[in-house]
């Protein structure tokens, strides 16, 4: 019976190529990538009514750009470990974290010298923007998971959430792009809070996708 | 120091197999075959030990299907553990066992080999050395490789009664060569 196993398995073999799991997940990313950028012009911009470049010229709009790829590398960081079976990176994590209450920390204090003003924190489209990075970031997570079914990872709901990770901080990047708002509270509340939502997403779906 | 040599022994031949060599593909999931029944079936209770034989499939199909998970640079024989642990663990759940696993015995996969146990069998092949060649080799047929009494005969040209003669007449004087100890 196994014997017979063993047969079937290596008259099935077929040479892998060394990283073969890297390359896969660049092709995963790239192609995701691709999918989130093009739900700028046909969804945000078409069917939400954004125009590109709503925060042009704005310094936050590079401070926005730089905290979401930032927070979309350090899931690019964990992706690989987490897919293995004997390797586990938590870091990025923890690293993801405290970007975060960093952000959250000096975006407090910009509202301190605004005197607590209400729009700073929420902005016109505050309680849109989470769901609108999670729309962004869909493409790209689904993407990703699926290349990640081939993969072996030690939890499948970390593996999950490094995906979710990534696919947050880059997808909200690109939504970063037709977003009109310019205050770091705004950005430290609700882009972390799309990309958290993401993440933790990934993390469900993950758990049950991923197993193997 | 010998569980280094089996690492090196079974990277090499993980390394070449990733590389499309199907012979060495096949004698590595061979050898791995005999160290992974012993340590699924160490790790389930009496009871589940029929299922070692499952998870021993289970766990070369994840070899294959998740071998491009397995980082060149690294262990192999860590990655091989960690597959089998996933699927002990998942087999456990699956099928709600308990596993009674003592603490202590976390003894890693390559510690048993159960292939033909090599010591039993030199000194099975010592013993024969007692009796007549062609006494010895009748033995050797009949009672442990498991062929009919006519056929060893006919392999060596008797005739059936002469060989069962000649077996019986062998075994008698090994028993009383070893078996006069009283053990």
């Amino acid at each position: 019976m196994t014997n017979e196993l063993i047969d079937r398995l290596s008259a099935d073999l077929e040479p892998t190529p060394p990283n073969a799991l890297e390359k896969r997940l660049f092709l995963a990313v790239s192609v995701g990538l691709v999918a989130t950028l093009l739900v700028g012009p046909l969804v945000l911009d078409l069917l939400v009514g954004r125009p590109f470049g709503g925060a042009w010229g704005s310094s936050m709009f590079w401070g926005k750009l730089a905290y979401t790829i930032g927070l979309g590398g350090l899931g690019l960081i964990a992706v690989p470990a987490l897919s293995r079976p004997d390797r586990r990176r938590i870091w990025p994590f923890l690293l993801a974290g405290a970007a975060a209450l960093l952000a959250l920390g000096a975006g407090t204090i910009g509202w301190m010298q605004a005197d607590w003003a209400m729009p700073v924190l929420m902005g016109g489209t505050a309680l849109v923007c989470p769901w609108l990075i999670i729309l962004t970031a869909a493409p790209l997570l689904s993407v990703l998971l699926a290349a990640m079914r081939r993969f072996a990872p030690a939890s499948p709901t970390l593996a999950g959430l490094g995906a979710g990770l990534l696919a947050g901080g880059f997808g909200a990047a690109a939504y970063a792009f037709y977003c009109g708002e310019t205050s770091m509270m705004f950005m430290a509340v609700w882009y972390s809070l799309g990309i958290a939502l993401t993440a933790l997403l990934g993390a469900v779906i993950g758990r049950f996708a991923l197993r193997w | 120091m010998q569980a280094d040599a089996t690492e090196k022994r079974m990277r090499e031949l993980m390394l070449a197999a990733l590389d499309g060599d199907a012979a060495a593909y096949r004698r590595l999931l061979a050898e791995l075959t005999r160290y992974l029944r012993p340590w699924f079936a160490r790790r389930l209770s009496p009871s589940h030990a029929s299922h070692a034989e499952d998870l021993v499939q289970e766990t070369l199909l994840a070899l294959h299907t998740k071998r491009s998970t397995y980082d060149r640079s690294r262990p192999f024989t860590a990655w091989l553990h960690a597959v089998a642990h996933h699927k002990f663990v998942d087999h456990v759940r699956r099928h709600a066992i308990r596993p009674t696993v003592p603490l202590d015995d976390d003894a890693p996969i390559f510690a048993v080999d159960d292939s033909a146990n090599a010591a039993d069998r030199r000194d099975v092949e010592a013993v024969l050395t007692e009796v007549p060649e062609r006494t010895a080799d009748l033995i050797r047929q009949t009672r442990i490789e498991g062929a009919s009494v006519a056929e060893a005969a006919a392999r060596h040209g008797m005739t059936e009664t002469a060989a069962k003669v000649s077996i019986h007449r062998g075994l008698k004087s090994l028993m009383s060569k070893f078996a006069g100890s009283g053990k």
